[in-house]
């Protein structure tokens, strides 16, 4: 009987050796993935500049000789922890930015408690963001800031800018940010108004749990979770695999409760009016219109991004009143945009460029 | 080399793939329906009133129990936030007063680096 065409059959001994040692290794690796607790994450060096409930403010240690004049500000997104931008040493975008010479600051959230679902949108926007400038204007010793706001980070930075447009914010990235809330489908369908009773939800839980976040997040790719397992099983004797999903599993699942009051409003300003696309959206009745945004920006988005379509994201840059305004879109999902291989090669190196002679 | 077409693992691989790919999809037009959002929302109206319910029946439980309930044991870690957050002030405040003092960690009250960094040349060609 003949082999098939382009089956070599004298590889077929050393395949299958290496398959069994990859069983046996997966056994091995496997018991030890059990008994041990991952890489430690968001380990470089910071100071706690400023903590106030849900709101918490890190300086970064510089780890240059000299750094850029002005400031970076990053803006966390509300659902998620900020170590994503700090996974572990090589693969930090923090120590990436540390090292080209910048001083970083991040806004960064933690759990609100029961008494903060009194929390909205004007608290975060009119409120937390203002305060950490102002106290990265004192510690740095410089007026002007630079902003960086990854998801619903850059939706919070947007709404800041378009309201505080005459300082102190000298130049404005944001990262896979939506502004046409109709084009994130399934989010819209899930919280359709015809069905969705917002008040019912806030007024019965107070804040928005995790859980119910974490599963809306999944459900965009519903058979995404068992694969990753099945890879994850399938590639255990790999260290760097094994190293690398652990650091994002970790992260994806470390989601983040919403504020009460702060979902309401995200449910009907931005998911029911689409508010910040229309230009009617208003912050503590503050008008914040993104045209009035006149600062040098940059925009970031990923080319497969289920999270937050391009769709919902492209017109950000037609909208902004900036002269100096750019988007980029990179290979890459939602979250390898920003950490991970590929942000190493793309993101990072542009954003260094884009920003380096920005800050000045 | 093993031709890729022939390699049972990497048939494997695309199949698995090519089903993730399919489940999603499917899955997602599914979910655009507003029966879908309908259904959703109404098991999740349910949900969110049944834990409400339940987590005021547990909470009473605990008190006859002579058991901190959940809503206690947030207090106490309230508490050691406030604690926590008076000692991040009192650093703060100790950084300010020796902001010109040097210390070997690099940390508060190191002094900065000066903010004279201008961008390399070959920046714009990397």
């Amino acid at each position: 009987m003949n082999a098939p065409a382009g089956l070599d059959l004298a590889s077929i001994p050393d395949r299958i050796q290496s398959e069994v040692q990859r069983a046996i290794q997966r056994s091995i690796k496997g018991v030890e993935y059990i008994s041990s607790s991952g890489p430690s994450l968001g380990s470089t060096p910071k100071d706690i500049l400023h903590v106030r409930g849900t709101m918490n403010l890190y300086h970064y240690r510089p780890m240059t000789d000299e750094i850029y004049r002005v400031p970076i500000l990053i803006v966390m997104a509300t659902t998620n922890r900020g170590y994503i931008l700090d996974m572990i040493p090589g693969q930090s975008f923090i120590e990436f930015l540390l090292k080209r010479g910048y001083d970083v600051y991040m806004l960064d959230w933690t759990p609100p408690k029961p008494e903060e679902k009194s929390l909205g949108m004007a608290d975060y926007v009119l409120d937390f963001i203002p305060d950490c400038i102002r106290r990265v204007q004192q510690d740095s010793g410089e007026t002007d800031v630079s902003v960086i706001g990854y998801c619903f980070g850059g939706v919070l930075s947007l709404l800041y800018g378009s309201i505080f447009n005459d300082g102190p914010m000298k130049n404005l990235i944001c990262f896979t940010t939506p502004i046409d809330f109709r084009e994130m489908k399934l989010f819209a369908n899930f919280a359709d108004r015809r069905y969705f009773d917002v008040d019912r939800l806030v007024d019965s839980v107070g804040n928005v749990p995790p859980e119910m976040i974490l599963s809306s997040f999944e459900m965009l790719r519903p058979a995404s979770r068992a694969v990753s397992q099945a890879q994850l099983w399938e590639n255990i004797w790999n260290d760097e695999f094994v190293k690398s999903y652990r650091m994002f599993d970790r992260w994806a699942t470390d989601t983040l409760p919403l504020a009460g009051e702060y979902f309401r409003d995200i449910t009907k300003d931005l998911m029911w009016d689409n508010k910040l696309y229309n230009g009617s959206m208003s912050v503590g009745g503050r008008t914040a219109d993104i045209a009035n945004i006149k600062v040098p920006i940059l925009h970031a988005v990923a080319e497969h991004d289920h999270i937050v379509p391009y769709e919902a994201a492209k017109h950000l840059i037609a909208k902004v009143g900036s002269s100096d305004k750019q988007e980029v879109m990179l290979k890459g999902g939602h979250v390898s945009l920003v950490a991970g291989a590929n942000a190493i090669k793309r993101l990072w190196p542009k954003l260094d460029n884009w920003l380096g002679e920005r800050s000045i | 080399m093993a031709d890729k077409s022939n390699d049972p693992v990497a048939i494997w691989q695309n199949m698995i793939g090519e089903m993730e790919k399919g489940l999603n999809s499917f899955s997602n037009q599914a979910m655009t329906s507003p029966e879908f959002s309908k259904v959703m929302n109404q098991v999740g109206g349910a949900t969110a009133g049944a834990q409400k319910q339940f987590g005021e029946l547990m909470e009473k439980y605990l008190i006859g129990m002579n058991l901190p309930s959940r809503a206690q044991m947030v207090g106490m870690a309230e508490r050691l936030q406030a604690i926590e957050g008076q000692l991040n002030e009192i650093k703060a405040l100790l950084h300010q007063v020796s902001h010109n003092s040097a210390a070997p960690d690099g940390g508060y009250g190191a002094p900065r680096p000066p903010r004279t960094k201008r961008p390399s040349p070959e920046g714009e060609k990397k």
